[in-house]
């Protein structure tokens, strides 16, 4: 004891810094994990090391998809992200469609531009009020849940489910707008117009929320590129991309819309590109009720297909296309090919490869999550324990996208 | 179908053994015979502006005992970005060894991975060959090989007695 | 004979406390909160089936976890935020007219002048405050340990450096109102007539800061951080011993808020008896329901934020307080 005074009176105090370092294993059970374990390693309160284990929600599409025929696929290829399907099923129908050589007629192209931005807007709302709730933001959490149903609520009116909708065929789209479906709408734009005002009030200019997400999880341009990072992530850090502007499909090239673009790069300019494109989205759907063009839904190349009777039992009574049972069989020509969206999180890929069966022989499939794995595992080193969950949250990443 | 670009072209004559064909509208293929020279022509691609690889795919072709990779790539870069490149080249079942290709394009990690773990392409110069997405016990089993089939349960209905 | 109601009255207002949160984030948040329970009273019953639940749930201990310490500590927890209530006066005891008046002798203050309604009487009721409740921290310290989990140890480090930064705020908030007032007994305090937060409002600011700090309300519930630490220091509990360790935190939440009430809104006063108890109590509870309230207003801080505002800027505005209590001592 004396010894140790003599030191410290001799040499002065010294303090000794012991690093503290420990691995943590975030998930899969945790509520701040989603569906996969993150393996961290800590040093202090800094991250060194982050190792995503994904798969915990594999359901193994590719592979399924060998074995069923294409339209049996729509229901599976939406599964991975449900509350984005309608994204996933035209992305896949895109590809199919290049391969049978089809042509949409634009009544149909605008119905799917339509069901597309009110999927955008709900899956927006939802990647928010997760976001808010990892930050311990419970209103953002209820919020985001609750404005998200009155698009949800459309998208049911429009297709007959809340999600998984399985809206899209090859050719056309399934069911038609009805002035209801449109008087909701409108009502859903005044209400979200609204209701985002609150947002900025509650969220977005909330100083606690500024302080956790500015300058957090900062992806520069060179690093957003070099990482894969697509989407909003990618808009937010400055490069200004939407497959919407860049390779028109469906009804986009007839559409006036911008898209965001941030310099920042950090978690508040994500969230604000999210918020300024639900704006945007909002726009386009006002844009599509008023210019929708009258016509068929369906290519008049499978619409013959139909049987009279079923024509006139569900398109001349409820406007509805119920294809003939051997239509799930048909079988496209060789070929490949390669279709790609801008779905809710971002840039979405498929890539078929047809064998003149009816399966296809190869269906690869990119999703935005997918894609977001290497952004996650870079951006969250070196940042704060705390920022863990924040990093996850403004990336929007949701686990059973990336798992497929 | 539209022609080749010129910048695409430029390519060819700097690599043998390559084949460019537009395969519809902005979607360009390139199909390369010597999997070896997979490097020298990405750093091509990437020195005329395709910055980052959207897909990396594997294709089965089990008559031929060989497989496919193929990269998707495309680009940021203004009047680009509607252009997509299929990169194609073939490896096989004996040797599927190919160059990786995070160290020009770190966008590739995440597909590259899964494509080793699916088919049992080795990326060489990959820093992490390890399973991904599937479970521990698939271990050299590729489950996206024609010969791995989906074992089939059928359909269980409890009837009562 | 005396009833010592407190424990009741304690639980009562634990789950009103409760209710309240999550019927007014229910409000802001567009739901309907708890309702199912009990419809006519706003589901107030849902919180007493839910404690029910608890209780009756299978007290699971980890076998790698110490055993005594991890059973030990949210009682402990529990006690130590519910012993400070001992030292606060509810309000005084008339001389007559009151049903409790004839208990005038037993709880006279001799150093205020005046009979309370206060278990201990003593001069230095505001240091045995902070002394109790100062226990409470270390003892989630030690149920964090004892409970051997990774989650629980990063709390306890949190609530060990934020402890720190909160305890020295209400220390120096409290002891600024010490000075003003030339005494540490509440009772004396609030006889004044003036209260606190006119007295010193920058002393009641900091004391409210301190609170939500301390007792891990948003936006500083970093030590409970269920998206980052599940439940922090109590994440392997369950059963009764997880409803105490949820109680603890609440209760203490409570104890500072009744005594915002006496030192800095002026207690019972103009009332007494009865009466005034029951002006303290909707007093603390109003104290109580607003910092419940900042849930569904703010997220949560990152630690470093908070320490950071709290050593640069509520750590000065705590000695500009104690100034004021100097210069304000020589009115009053």
């Amino acid at each position: 004891m004396t010894e140790e005074v003599e030191k410290i009176l001799k040499g002065g105090l010294e303090v000794e810094i012991v690093p503290v370092e420990g691995e943590l294993n975030v998930g899969p059970q945790h509520p701040g994990s989603g569906h996969m374990r993150i393996f961290v390693r800590l040093n202090g309160d800094i991250i060194e090391d982050v190792d995503l284990d994904v798969g915990y929600v594999h359901r193994s599409v590719e592979k399924l998809s060998e074995n069923r025929n294409y339209i049996h696929l729509i229901p599976l290829i939406e599964r991975p992200a449900i509350l984005d399907s309608i994204h996933m099923n035209m992305a896949y129908i895109m590809a199919v469609e290049k391969i049978l050589n089809v042509d949409v007629p634009p009544r149909a192209l605008y119905l799917r531009s339509f069901a597309a931005e009110v999927n955008r807007i709900a899956s927006h709302l939802y990647g928010m009020g997760i976001f808010g709730v990892f930050m311990g933001h419970s209103t953002a959490f209820m919020w985001g849940f609750g404005d998200r149903e009155v698009w949800v609520e459309i998208l049911q009116a429009l297709t007959g489910a809340r999600v998984t909708n399985s809206y899209i065929l090859p050719g056309g789209v399934r069911r038609d707008i009805t002035p209801v479906i449109m008087e909701m709408t409108e009502k859903a734009i005044k209400y979200t117009r609204r209701k985002l005002n609150d947002w900025k009030g509650i969220f977005v200019n909330n100083p606690n929320i500024k302080a956790r997400t500015q300058n957090v999880g900062v992806m520069t341009k060179e690093n957003a590129i070099r990482w894969g990072a697509v989407g909003p992530n990618l808009r937010a850090s400055g490069v200004a991309f939407d497959v919407r502007k860049a390779e028109p499909y469906a009804a986009y090239d007839k559409l006036d819309f911008e898209i965001p673009v941030y310099k920042e790069g950090d978690a508040y300019a994500r969230t604000l590109v999210r918020i300024e494109e639900i704006e945007q989205s909002m726009k386009m759907l006002e844009q599509i009720m008023r210019e929708i063009p009258q016509g068929n839904i369906l290519s008049d190349r499978f619409f013959k297909q139909i049987p009279p009777i079923r024509l006139k039992k569900w398109w001349e009574g409820q406007h509805r296309i119920v294809m003939p049972g051997y239509y799930a069989s048909f079988r496209p020509p060789k070929g490949e090919a390669f279709a790609r969206v801008e779905a809710g999180r971002g840039e979405l890929a498929f890539y078929v490869i047809s064998d003149g069966t009816a399966k296809p022989y190869r269906l690869r499939m990119i999703t935005p999550s997918y894609r977001l794995i290497k952004v996650f595992r870079e951006l969250a080193k070196g940042s704060r324990y705390a920022d863990l969950v924040t990093i996850y949250g403004s990336l929007d990443y949701f686990p059973p996208e990336a798992d497929r | 179908m539209s022609s080749v670009p010129d910048f695409i072209q430029e390519i060819q004559r700097k690599i043998n053994n390559i084949q460019i064909k537009a395969d519809g509208t902005n979607r360009y293929s390139i199909e390369l015979t010597e999997p070896s020279k997979i490097k020298d022509l990405a750093k091509l691609l990437q020195n005329s502006g395709f910055d980052h690889v959207i897909s990396v795919s594997g294709v089965d072709y089990p008559e031929q005992e060989k497989l496919g990779v193929v990269y998707h790539i495309s680009s940021y870069e203004e009047g680009k970005m509607n252009i997509v490149l299929t990169l194609k080249t073939y490896v096989t079942y004996k040797e599927p060894v190919i160059d990786s290709l995070i160290s020009i394009w770190p966008s590739a990690w995440t597909a590259e991975r899964e494509t080793f773990e699916d088919y049992g392409i080795i990326f060489k110069g990959h820093d992490e060959l390890r399973l991904f997405f599937l479970p521990e016990d698939f271990d050299g089993v590729y489950p996206l090989r024609k010969s791995f089939k989906i074992k089939t349960e059928g359909i269980f209905v409890d009837r009562r007695g | 004979m005396i009833v010592f109601p407190g424990l009741i009255f304690s639980l009562i207002t634990l789950l009103t406390a409760i209710w309240a949160e999550r019927k007014i984030a229910a409000k802001i948040q567009m739901r309907f909160g708890p309702y199912y329970a009990s419809k006519r009273i706003g589901g107030y019953f849902q919180l007493i089936a839910d404690a029910i639940k608890f209780g009756l749930a299978e007290i699971i201990v980890p076998s790698n976890s110490i055993r005594e310490f991890f059973i030990l500590g949210p009682i402990l927890i529990t006690a130590f935020a519910f012993l400070p209530m001992a030292f606060i006066p509810v309000s005084q005891i008339p001389s007559s007219g009151s049903i409790t008046s004839p208990y005038y002798r037993f709880f006279f203050d001799k150093f205020a002048g005046i009979s309370l309604y206060q278990p201990i009487i003593t001069p230095y009721s505001l240091l045995f405050i902070i002394a109790v409740a100062s226990v409470v921290p270390i003892l989630t310290v030690m149920t964090a340990w004892a409970s051997n989990n990774r989650f629980s140890l990063i709390s306890a480090i949190r609530e060990g450096i934020l402890t720190v930064a909160y305890d020295t705020l209400i220390i120096i908030a409290l002891i600024s109102m010490g000075i003003e007032y030339h005494t540490l007994d509440i009772a004396s305090i609030v006889k004044t007539g003036v209260p606190g937060i006119i007295a010193n409002p920058i002393a009641a600011f900091v004391f409210f800061v301190a609170l939500l700090m301390g007792t891990a309300r948003f936006p500083f519930d970093v030590a409970e951080a269920d998206t980052e630490l599940v439940t922090g220091a109590f994440t392997e509990y369950s059963g009764l011993l997880f409803v105490l360790s949820m109680a603890g935190p609440y209760l203490l939440t409570f104890v500072y808020s009744l005594v915002f009430a006496t030192v800095f809104l002026g207690g019972w006063l103009p009332l007494m008896g009865i009466p005034g108890a029951i002006l303290t109590v909707i007093k603390a509870l109003i104290i109580l329901f607003f910092s419940v309230f900042m849930r569904s207003v703010y997220g949560r801080y990152r630690i470093d934020q908070i320490l950071r505002g709290g050593w640069k800027y509520f750590f000065p505005a705590a000695l500009l307080a104690l100034i004021i209590g100097m210069i304000g001592g020589i009115f009053l």
